[in-house]
């Protein structure tokens, strides 16, 4: 069961990883070269509030997901992992 | 609190106070509009003399439109300028309290009204330091909609208190952009839910912003409501205000565009011409009313130097 879980967020998070790159014209940066747990805007991968306009719409047409408020935005955003264990929980069947 | 932010918030504070406000309503009240206008060719001799920061602020944009024109030239330009921004100030109370009927006529009300009836999305209204934008924007009540204007809340108590942006007009809502992610996703929500969010296109607000021409010069223009309303599949009508005459204003809404990334182009440069176009829009706009823009920040040097921070 772990396992099975495990093995779904390591494809959500390729799958975020490129879309990621595609979607918000990372130059020089590929799919591999984000980190798991790096900070997403500011410090760390250095996103910037336009960013979050593009990952706003590719939660939303990629997972059929909405961010509701600001304060979930915030913990949502944070990094790849905490996008990739807002996905999983909320696509589960 | 940044040095640069606490300087702003003691510059907004010092040039407007409640008494100063009190003046201008009493006046209002006894002499009318025209004579409350009349005071205001005396308090902006003051301005000009001696708020260096006011005319500096006004002097990248007086350089730029009357490119030709002598220092002394140049400085009548900013009175002007700043007697007409004070004008619009009275009309803007006057409206709100009532004390004066204005005649706001609205170009292109026919089309916006049908974008707010068929859009899938909402739709984003681009405003710019123009005219007495706000007045405008009572006049948009009539479409029965929620305005979301993103926009700080005002660092003045004094002018908040007087012209009541968002207390009376329960139909205008702020959204600051000083928030998380600079408040985008409440921004793509209220799109999504069908409302109007309005969105400066000439001040940065912390959204990053690309090289335009504007009035013969290099400029930098914000592009967050392009990559927004490209994002949201909204469209943008860009609203400019004029005031025509002592009692009259235009409120144009006819120019509406569509961004819409086309695949294989590069994205940025798609946006540059976007922001362009809305460039262009308000050049045109100052050629016809140059007292009207109140472009008190510089758009062609200092933002440019800080293009390349990330908010």
């Amino acid at each position: 069961m772990a396992k099975q879980k495990q093995k779904e967020l390591e494809e959500i998070r390729n799958k975020l990883k490129k879309l990621l790159v595609s979607s918000l014209s990372l130059e020089n940066v590929k799919p591999e070269d984000i980190k798991d747990n790096e900070v997403l805007f500011g410090e760390g991968l250095g996103l910037d509030s336009l960013d979050a306009v593009e990952i706003v719409v590719l939660l939303q047409r990629n997972f059929g997901l909405e961010i509701k408020d600001m304060d979930q935005g915030r913990k949502i955003f944070y990094s790849i992992n905490t996008l990739t264990e807002y996905i999983h929980e909320n696509t589960k069947k | 609190m940044k040095k640069a932010e606490a300087s702003r918030k003691i510059e907004a504070k010092r040039r407007g106070n409640a008494l100063g406000f009190w003046f201008f309503k009493v006046s209002l009240r006894f002499f009318g509009l025209k004579g409350a206008y009349g005071l205001l060719y005396i308090v902006c001799v003051y301005y000009v003399l001696f708020d260096r920061t006011a005319v500096s602020g006004a002097a990248a944009y007086i350089k730029r439109r009357f490119p030709s024109h002598g220092f002394v030239k140049r400085l009548r330009h900013i009175y002007l300028l700043f007697v007409s921004q004070g004008k619009q100030l009275i009309d803007r109370y006057a409206i709100i309290s009532g004390c004066e009927m204005f005649d706001i006529q609205i170009r292109g009300y026919e089309q916006i009204k049908s974008l707010v009836r068929n859009s899938h999305h909402g739709i984003i209204l681009l405003t710019a330091h123009v005219g007495n934008w706000q007045a405008a924007m009572t006049v948009l009540k009539k479409l029965g909609k929620t305005v979301y204007l993103v926009m700080r809340p005002e660092d003045n108590p004094a002018v908040q208190s007087s012209l009541r942006i968002s207390r009376e007009q329960s139909h205008i809502k702020i959204i600051s952009p000083e928030q998380d992610l600079g408040g985008i996703v409440e921004i793509m929500n209220k799109l999504k839910e069908k409302h109007i969010v309005s969105i400066m296109g000439d001040r940065r607000y912390g959204f990053k912003a690309v090289e335009v021409s504007f009035l013969g010069d290099k400029a930098w223009f914000p592009y967050g409501g392009f990559t927004i309303a490209a994002a949201a599949g909204c469209p943008i009508v860009v609203l400019l205000s004029e005031k025509v005459s002592a009692y009259k204003y235009i409120v144009d809404v006819s120019n509406v565009l569509y961004p819409c990334y086309v695949s294989g182009k590069d994205k940025h440069q798609q946006l540059q011409q976007w922001v362009q176009e809305f460039a262009a829009l308000l050049e045109a706009h100052t050629h016809k009313h140059p007292y009207q823009y109140f472009l008190f920040h510089d758009v062609w040097t200092e933002e440019a130097k800080r293009a390349g921070e990330k908010p």
